[in-house]
């Protein structure tokens, strides 16, 4: 069943921000590109490293893996480089009462 | 009595000081100090009137290779290499000619002596000449480049195609791959640009050929060749260098990318002397009923660790590679291959042959992947090593992952010695012994040399006959 989970109120991740939120054993990166919101899984799928942490280009709406420079599209979750060439989980990013919610299962 | 088949095979690139270990006069344009820096990236990137993206990109790359520790797997050999010992930019000349008679006279004569003029004309589509850090020479037939064909130097293919570099540069390794990887992309320098149009078969080679002639030399060439749906190219390098007794260091990055339906064939012939550390990064994407080969010979350097890769991202694709090294005194070749089957109904080979002699290792490395979802995928993985003596070393590291069900995988690995009783055998039977060493050495290899185009095996061939003429007497 999916559920609902709240990341923070809107104005806290402001364009070119992005945030880390848990839910359950699941870590997920949370990106504003120029105001557009997108979730994905912060694991790599070519070795689990964290991808949040890697840079962020708000512009192409991308995050690199910072372990082997994977490019990830965070629309998708597709990579756009190798070595990693399978995508990643993303999530649906819901706005709520002033505040970013996403539907996780 | 007839000396061993140590003694014999010792003679392998006996007369490399000869053929290939000669230097010229260092009439340099510019050279730069040893070591590397922020200011030394910038000054290539200048110097080659790059567009800022390009800039930009070396300059992280750079901090990527700064940040990044010296790897401690492969072998011990690689605490030796020196980064600060090194020269990063050697330029021989003002741009690369399309005529031999515009590349300098000294330089012109290093390619004469090596055959490669001679080579064009005979049976070559294209040449591309490297000397240290750019390219002095590169001409494409012309009824190619009528096709749509491209083959130019990676400074020009920048220049003069930027929208097809800048869309396809990096994206099969990007430069925080690995610390070599990162090191080529801070300071790369000349290679080839191929550009294949949809449905164009080239069916003549296209080469290039590397040259290092200064000591303490780095040079990071960097090539992308594209094959453009239903296309089908043939590469081969060759490369070669004087022997010197301080260490210069070869780093090349290397991305194929085959559009549906196209092959590529890339064929690699190292002969680099024996004082070169060859730490080099190859990788291929094959799309839907795409087919991309390795052929990769290793015969020189200190150490080689080199890899080819293929990721079979598309249904039907096809990968193969086939490896061959030498490993004599002083020698590891760290080689092998990769294949990751992600698209179902894929197919690869990899056939990998190490011969080690006079105290050298030989090793294989390799792995094979098969994805969630590749189901029907099919491997052959073949790796065998030939020890000459009892001082030399094989070493191999298979990895095999597989997470489908429905797929067929073999493996099969053997080591072997040329022992007394083989030699026994064949001696038994009227041939003498220089020829039947001879006999198990070619018989050894022999899967792989037919693959390779006439003249390399020609050349191959050659080296196996002069190990054999150290027998005599």
């Amino acid at each position: 069943m999916p559920q609902i989970i709240d990341v923070c109120p809107v104005e806290e991740l402001p364009p070119g921000e992005s945030r880390l939120v848990e839910w359950e054993d699941l870590e997920i990166g949370v990106f504003n590109c120029g105001g557009s919101l997108y979730a994905i899984e912060d694991r790599c799928s070519h070795d689990d490293g964290p991808l949040a942490e890697g840079e962020f280009d708000q512009e192409n709406c991308t995050v690199e893996c910072p372990r082997h420079g994977s490019l990830f599209d965070l629309k998708t979750g597709t990579p756009k480089t190798l070595p990693a060439y399978v995508p990643v989980d993303t999530f649906a990013v819901i706005i709520e009462d002033e505040t970013i919610k996403l539907e996780v299962e | 009595m007839a000396v061993t088949e140590n003694e014999a095979l010792a003679a392998i690139n006996a007369d490399y000081e000869q053929r290939y270990g000669f230097r010229d006069a260092e009439n340099y344009l510019y050279k730069a100090p040893k070591g590397l820096n922020r200011e030394i990236v910038e000054k290539i990137s200048e110097f080659k009137s790059e567009p800022q993206w390009m800039r930009d990109f070396r300059l992280k790359a750079l901090d990527h290779f700064l940040s990044r520790p010296q790897p401690t797997w492969g072998s011990p050999l690689l605490a030796e290499v020196d980064y600060d010992d090194i020269h990063y930019f050697v330029r021989a000349s003002e741009k690369p000619g399309r005529s031999w008679d515009d590349v300098p006279e000294d330089v012109k004569n290093t390619f004469d002596r090596l055959g490669i003029p001679e080579a064009e004309r005979k049976f070559l589509a294209g040449v591309g000449a490297q000397y240290e850090s750019e390219v002095v020479y590169h001409q494409v037939r012309e009824d190619l480049e009528k096709q749509g064909v491209i083959f130019l130097d990676m400074d020009s293919g920048l220049r003069e195609h930027e929208d097809i570099v800048r869309e396809h540069f990096a994206t099969v390794i990007p430069p925080n791959d690995n610390k070599l990887a990162a090191l080529n992309s801070a300071v790369w320098s000349g290679g080839s640009f191929v550009y294949v149009p949809e449905g164009v078969h080239v069916e003549m080679p296209l080469q290039a050929y590397f040259r290092i002639n200064t000591e303490n030399m780095g040079q990071f060439e960097r090539t992308l060749i594209i094959a453009a749906p239903g296309s089908y190219v043939h590469y081969v390098e060759g490369c070669t260098a004087p022997t010197y007794s301080s260490s210069s260091l070869h780093s090349a990055v290397v991305e194929l990318i085959a559009e549906p339906g196209a092959r590529i064939r890339y064929t690699t012939v190292q002969n680099w002397s024996t004082n070169v550390f060859n730490l080099v990064t190859k990788r291929a994407v094959a799309q839907e009923d795409a087919t991309v080969e390795w052929v990769d010979c290793n015969l020189g350097s200190r150490l080689t660790m080199k890899y080819p890769s293929v990721y079979l991202l598309g249904e039907r694709a096809h990968g193969e590679i086939l490896s061959i090294a030498f490993a004599g005194k002083g020698q590891h070749q760290d080689a092998g291959g990769k294949i990751i089957h992600a698209a179902p109904n894929t197919t690869s080979n990899i056939f990998a042959k190490s011969i080690s002699k006079d105290g050298g290792r030989g090793s294989y490395r390799g792995l094979l992947e098969i994805a969630k979802g590749a189901h029907g995928a099919r491997s052959k993985v073949v790796c065998d090593a030939l020890l000459l003596d009892e001082h030399s070393r094989s070493d191999t590291y298979p990895t095999i992952r597989i997470g489908e069900d429905d797929v067929n995988v073999g493996h099969e690995a053997t080591v072997s010695k040329v022992g007394e009783d083989q030699l026994f055998y064949l001696m038994a039977h009227g041939i003498p012994e220089d020829e039947a060493s001879k006999l198990i050495v070619n018989g050894f290899i022999e899967p792989i040399t037919k693959e390779l185009p006439m003249e390399y095996a020609v050349e191959m061939n050659r080296l196996i006959e002069l190990q054999m003429e150290g027998s005599i007497g």
